[in-house]
């Protein structure tokens, strides 16, 4: 144990003196999450231009004012009316005064409420875009809900209803809403917005490089000629095997703790349970380390571990959403479920959603299963650089 | 095997065999060495040194025979039989980034060695191999000689039975190498058993009580330099240069008792002799006389390099 002790200590120590391990576990994600956050984070946010809709409405008319308050209460869209009469709508719409048109027709609300067809007529612009797009979506829902109203009334009315109580059930059936209301959900890793995503998935990328200061570090080390003298020291062989594997852990955990809390700060964003979140942070970590065992009997020199690395990196870390969040079907998503940074992802948008560590068992299953795979596989590859 | 009858063997190695595919690096290699003996494994590149050395200090298993350290079987998964040895590779194998100080201080602790002692020690071993003063330095900041000393001063420090020394001298300057012997003369004074692996004749003989050929994996012959030497059937050359008569002289120089044999030219003699420096004065006389006008004179010994080119028929540095 003193043994395994001291190397760990020693390796940690030189990798902290050289600094390297600083950069890219530390450094490089930050200023990319930064980088990425500044490209990418804008692109969300659309923002609408406002718009002018001319309105040719019957003075008179009972629920014609509906319309045009509902067109006023768009959130996030600056509606202007312009109120002009019927036969200009167009005019004004075709001279680009005005983005869109409506005309609502002599009688309308005396129609609905009877329970009677009609129709409002929309016109759209040129070059009006999004914000038109808008503006009739808010129409066809209020007009759907006139509708509802409409044949609720109708059918009132074929029940032989008096008059009076006709119009009292069109205006209730108008008050209650729709009767089924559609919510938006999140998938668990959905539940992550952009910059959480980008950190999360930063995070997950250079884990993959930072583990590999310390289970790499046996190709170093043999290159160096210290692999050698340390088998000649008296101790068991898988005793440095076991240092390399804690160094790696410890340098793993320390760079995805920090890099999501400060990451967090930066871009506002909350994981969720501290304890969850380190449960999955101890899995992924666990994960990327066994990883770096079948590279290291795999390559035989420093550059081709590095070389191996890096695709390895890049590969689990896109495919886990490092830049943007991938998605497929099928065999190619069942695929993807297994990689761990994808499962680490997932489980952050567990956490950040409110999930706790009993909600972790398909992502933390993932990793530890992944891990165990790797290792048993690292047992069975021939170590290729073991000739001394 | 000969070893001192005094002291039991602190290494024994048994017809040792080691495989790398269709080549066999080390084939039935034995030897033993005592305490306080020094012997060396002199051979060419690629002679199977190293090999036998990766075994010897547990690196690499064999695939055929033993290695016994301090009456304990040496394998890769050994622990006992490793802490009696101090191996110093051929590569340097020190850590760039950590000073001398801590270099000394991580492998002491590996062998086992800690707090006080461990202190008092790596001081000793850096006053030993003269970097004292740059204890607190990085090593990566050191020159060749320095890291070679402390690579030295890693296998000295917990101060093993056996001292494993691969080519300790290989691109080091002549001070540093000078220095490097002196210490493990001293070594092997204090009692120290050193196997001392090298492709360089004079460093073998210098240091060496023992000494095994080893050439293509399998050792050619082994003793005291002496005993090497009488191999080639302990005659010296002497090599005469001038002008005159020199087949007169050849036919007067063979009539001496100590020449065996004259080889001739026009402008050169060359003698086998036994005892090359008593007989010299007579040669020149009787070339002298014999009408030579001599304009140089040669002696040449038997050495090392005269044993492997006898045993091996090629030169030591092949």
């Amino acid at each position: 144990m003193r043994q395994l002790l001291t190397m760990t200590a020693s390796d940690l120590r030189q990798r902290v003196r050289d600094r390297s391990v600083l950069i890219f576990a530390l450094v490089v994600p930050l200023a990319l999450m930064y980088v990425f956050n500044l490209v990418f984070g804008g692109m969300t946010e659309i923002e609408l231009e406002p718009v002018t809709v001319a309105v040719a409405a019957p003075a008179e008319d009972e629920l014609a004012p509906v319309l045009e308050d509902v067109l006023t209460q768009v959130d996030g869209l600056d509606v202007t009316l312009q109120e002009v009469p019927a036969d200009q709508v167009r005019s004004v719409v075709d001279a680009g005064e005005a983005g869109v048109g409506v005309v609502v027709p002599e009688g309308f609300g005396a129609a609905v409420m009877q329970g009677e067809a009609v129709t409002v007529q929309v016109i759209e612009g040129d070059g009006t875009g999004l914000e038109a797009g808008v503006v009739i979506s808010v129409l066809d829902g209020v007009l759907a809900q006139l509708t509802a109203a409409t044949v609720t009334a109708t059918a009132a009315a074929g029940s032989g209803l008096p008059p009076e109580q006709l119009a009292e059930i069109a205006q209730a059936s108008l008050a209650s809403g729709p009767p089924l209301e559609v919510t938006e959900g999140q998938a668990a890793d959905e539940q992550l917005g952009p910059a959480a995503g980008l950190v999360a998935g930063q995070t997950g990328l250079f884990l993959l490089f930072t583990v590999g200061f310390g289970v790499l570090g046996l190709v170093t080390e043999r290159e160096q000629g210290t692999l050698a003298r340390l088998h000649a020291m008296p101790m068991r062989p898988g005793l440095i095997i076991a240092a390399k594997g804690l160094v790696s852990f410890v340098l793993g955990v320390v760079a995805t703790s920090v890099l999501l809390t400060v990451g967090g700060l930066l871009f506002g964003v909350s994981f969720g349970s501290p304890v969850a979140v380190a449960v999955l942070v101890v899995c992924v970590v666990a994960a990327a380390t066994s990883l770096m065992f079948i590279i290291a009997r795999v390559a035989r020199t420093a550059e081709q571990a590095g070389i191996a690395q890096s695709i390895v990196a890049l590969v689990l870390g896109i495919a886990g959403g490092a830049f943007f969040p991938i998605t497929g079907t099928g065999a190619l998503a069942q695929v993807l479920d297994l990689n761990p940074i994808a499962a680490f992802t997932r489980g952050l948008g567990i956490t950040a959603g409110g999930g706790g560590v009993a909600d972790l068992g398909v992502p933390v299953a993932i990793m530890l299963g992944f891990g165990v795979v790797m290792v048993l596989v690292s047992r069975l590859v021939p170590d290729r650089g073991a000739a001394l | 095997m000969s070893i001192q009858e005094t002291q039991a063997p602190v290494l024994v190695v048994r017809d040792l065999v080691r495989r790398f595919g269709d080549l066999t690096a080390v084939d039935g290699v034995s030897f033993a060495i005592a305490r306080g003996e020094t012997f060396g494994l002199l051979g060419p590149n690629g002679a199977g040194k190293t090999t036998t050395i990766s075994m010897v200090a547990g690196l690499i298993p064999a695939d055929a025979g033993t290695v016994t350290v301090g009456g304990e079987q040496m394998s890769p998964r050994s622990v006992a039989p490793k802490r009696l040895i101090g191996l110093v590779p051929q590569d340097l194998a020190i850590y760039p980034e950590l000073t001398a100080r801590e270099n000394l201080t991580f492998f002491g602790r590996l062998q086992g060695i800690g707090g006080a002692a461990l202190k008092s020690r790596v001081e000793e071993v850096l006053s030993l191999i003269g970097l004292g003063e740059r204890a607190k330095e990085a090593t990566k900041n050191f020159s060749g000689g320095m890291k070679r000393r402390l690579n030295i001063g890693i296998g000295l420090l917990h101060q093993p039975e056996l001292l494993i020394l691969d080519e300790p001298t290989v691109g080091v300057d002549p001070q540093s190498r000078n220095s490097i012997l002196e210490s493990v003369e001293a070594l092997s004074g204090e009692g120290m058993a050193v196997l001392y692996t090298t492709h360089y004749m004079e460093e073998a003989e210098r240091l060496c009580d023992r000494i095994a050929i080893i050439d293509s994996g399998t050792v050619q012959a082994e003793g005291t330099r002496d005993e090497l030497i009488r191999l080639t059937g302990g005659v010296d050359h002497i090599r005469l240069e001038g002008s005159g008569d020199t087949a007169a002289a050849a036919t007067l120089l063979r009539e001496l008792p100590a020449v065996q044999a004259v080889d001739a030219d026009r402008h050169s003699l060359v003698l086998t002799v036994r005892d090359a420096p008593t007989a010299v004065a007579g040669i020149v006389n009787g070339a002298t006389n014999a009408g030579m006008s001599l304009a140089d004179v040669q002696i040449s010994r038997p050495d090392l390099e005269s044993v492997f080119l006898h045993l091996t028929g090629k030169a030591l540095r092949d």
